[in-house]
């Protein structure tokens, strides 16, 4: 009797090919319908539109207007701002946390996850009212401060620094599952090697950890990217009135202004944004899948 | 067959049944009513219109939804829209806080009951300051005035007039706030009052259909200024909440002194301990601060239009009307005269004779769009 090697396991039979694909189409297809088309459809709107007589034809004056307009830009600057300052920071605090998690054995480490995670079932809208009790005028934090006798600080309440905040707690469970998921590549014996030969905290972390998870920083860095720069709650309610960010304009230009021909541009606009972090997504996947 | 090839065919039979269309069809005799309005009003609701509703018109059943915000109810009314055209029953009869003139086209395409040709037995009973367009059923009204903290500001020298107001909040930097007038009607209004006072305080000056961008801009540029000049004096040098909740809620936490806030809101804050017993309401006496008047409208195409329109009628009756003020703390959608004598005589101080309500429509745009360009911007949040 000969044992014959499993013949099949990674679908060279060519014979089964369509079926492979019979199984991505409807994913596909309904991206297509769902993602693909709406944004085709926006673009054509914005760009073919009707002149005096009602008859349609190519034009880019929207993007003029939104370009020309200092008003518009300012918004769109202080959402590129908060965007690099939300990523930026979220990373400063969310590695400290993954490599602690990584590495830690510990029971503390559970909770401390357990904490890292908490704020994935707390909804925006919960957290915002709960950050101005806290971070508020007279909030819990001005009340502790006053208590030992320490001076009053300026609110972060309804300036740019507000979203910031609430946009970096409400962040940080994705950020550090991601970074946590990059870490497991990490393995203890790397650490142990080049521990063996000298190398120090910061030398490990810079020639050994980093360059194994600079993937999994790129992944966080885009995720993060893409759900601040279209984010709305936070800025909404905690955010100042002007300069706004691109979500909460998007939302009353197309509802207040009832003008959504406008609305659509700034909607491009983001995304002509996003889509360079996207592409750093798809990039670092595809990088990864290479053999 | 093989169990992979079962599994596949298996699952897309599955999956081809869940993506069967799916009938539903809106229950004969149960209007679906969908609200923009708050808790407390779909508990008025539930608590006095309903049963009497019910009581007076065997049959007929009321299905209060909560349709979240204004968003939320325009997408019932764009759906029903879309079923239009081709008689498709929308699943929806009425529409409650609601602008019809949303979803843009809906009025044009005759989506909307007009209830000037409806036949409305109390339909002239409304307030002629509440019409705005005849799709609209103005059936509650609710003015903004000042809220403020007793123990900080002795009700004695309140401010009582605008010039008084303005001439407090100077001199009090950093005391007062109010919320985008997008956001919130408490704000809103409070930057229509600004509008009053650079055009002379004459309501009658603003109507829904004389708006033109010469007016706009003659009558909104010294409003404007107004505002901008009291920027720098307001909370944190010119700070403005994004809803009439979040004044509240500075004024709970004693972060200021006083703000704008719609009555009712007010009244319930304080009986509910939201706002402390200590706090003060006041209205100036030169002209109020605008209020507005919340309405109803009802789909041409639902399939219990008939009896939608029984209920439009009926809470406009003075029963409902009587009610709205005695149990809801708003005001009432019909002229005063139409409410009982003994409320009439009762409520003759708290409630002024007039109501300045500002128009909607392009007005709101241009306020809306105007004070984010012209006031909101142009403040310097750094300085000390």
């Amino acid at each position: 009797m000969t044992v014959l090697p499993a013949n099949d396991i990674v679908g060279t039979n060519k014979s089964r090919r369509p079926v492979g694909l019979l199984l991505v189409a409807a994913p596909v297809l309904l991206v297509c319908w769902l993602i693909i088309w709406p944004i085709i459809s926006a673009i054509i709107r914005t760009i073919w539109l009707p002149d005096a007589a009602a008859e349609k034809r190519f034009s880019l004056e929207t993007y003029q207007f939104f370009f020309s307009d200092q008003y518009s830009i300012n918004n769109l600057m202080v959402t590129l701002w908060t965007t690099a300052v939300t990523a930026l920071i979220l990373l400063l605090i969310c590695l400290p946390i993954a490599l602690y998690l990584r590495f830690a054995t510990n029971r503390i480490a559970a909770y401390v996850q357990g904490l890292a995670i908490f704020p994935m079932f707390v909804p925006s809208i919960i957290l915002s009212y709960a950050f101005i009790r806290v971070l508020g005028p007279n909030g819990t934090v001005d009340l502790l401060l006053n208590a030992v006798h320490l001076p009053h600080i300026r609110s972060p309440y309804l300036t740019p620094w507000g979203p910031v905040l609430g946009l970096v707690w409400d962040n940080i469970p994705l950020t550090v599952l991601i970074l946590l998921s990059g870490l497991g590549n990490v393995s203890n014996q790397s650490i142990e090697a080049a521990r063996d030969v000298g190398a120090g905290r910061l030398a490990v972390l810079w020639h050994i950890i980093l360059p194994r998870i600079s993937n999994s920083l790129l992944v966080a860095v885009s995720f993060t990217v893409l759900g601040i720069f279209s984010a709305f709650t936070l800025p909404y309610v905690l955010g100042p009135a002007a300069p706004e960010m691109m979500g909460p304009f998007m939302q009353r230009t197309f509802r207040d202004l009832n003008d959504p021909t406008t609305a659509i541009t700034q909607a491009v606009i983001a995304f002509g944004f996003c889509i360079v972090f996207g592409l750093f997504y798809v990039y670092s996947v595809a990088k990864n899948r290479a053999p | 067959m093989k169990r992979r090839s079962f599994m596949i065919s298996a699952a897309g039979t599955a999956a081809g049944l869940a993506l069967m269309p799916r009938f539903a069809f809106a229950e004969a005799g149960k209007i679906d009513v969908y609200f923009t309005s708050d808790q407390n009003v779909i508990d008025f609701w539930t608590n006095v219109i309903k049963p009497k509703f019910e009581a007076a018109n065997a049959g007929i059943t009321l299905n209060l939804v909560d349709g979240g915000d204004s968003a939320g109810v325009q997408a019932i009314a764009e759906r029903a829209l879309a079923a239009l055209p081709s008689g498709a029953d929308p699943q929806s009869d009425v529409a409650e806080g609601f602008d019809t003139r949303l979803p843009s086209g809906g009025i044009e395409a005759g989506l909307w009951v007009d209830f000037s040709k409806a036949g409305l037995s109390n339909y002239s009973k409304i307030n002629p300051l509440a019409l705005d367009v005849p799709t609209s059923l103005p059936y509650r009204g609710s003015q903004v005035l000042l809220a403020y903290d007793t123990t900080k500001l002795d009700p004695a020298n309140v401010p009582k007039t605008w010039p008084a107001l303005v001439a407090w909040i100077k001199a009090n930097p950093g005391q007062f706030i109010y919320n985008r007038p997008d956001k919130g009607g408490s704000g809103g209004n409070f930057v229509r009052r600004a509008i009053y006072e650079a055009t002379g305080n004459d309501p009658a000056k603003f109507t829904v259909d004389n708006y033109t961008q010469e007016l706009a801009d003659a009558s909104l540029t010294p409003a404007w200024d107004i505002l901008k000049d009291l920027s720098g004096s307001l909370f944190d040098n010119g700070a403005y909440t994004s809803g009439n909740t979040q004044s509240v809620q500075l004024l709970s936490q004693s972060a200021v002194t006083m703000i704008p806030a719609w009555s009712d809101q007010a009244l319930s804050a304080i009986s509910q301990g939201v706002l402390p017993e200590t706090t003060g309401l006041v209205q100036l006496t030169d002209l109020g601060l605008p209020g507005g008047f919340t309405k109803i409208g009802v789909f041409s195409n639902g399939v219990n239009k008939d009896a939608a329109l029984k209920l439009a009628d009926f809470v406009l009756t003075e029963e409902i009307q009587s009610a709205v003020l005695t149990e809801l703390g708003g005001y009432p959608g019909v002229s005063w005269d139409y409410i009982a004598a003994d409320l009439r005589e009762k409520f003759k101080d708290i409630v002024p004779t007039s109501i300045p309500v500002f128009p909607g429509g392009d007005w709101e745009k241009a306020i809306n769009d105007g004070w984010y360009r012209a006031v909101a911007p142009n403040v310097d949040r750094t300085a000390a």
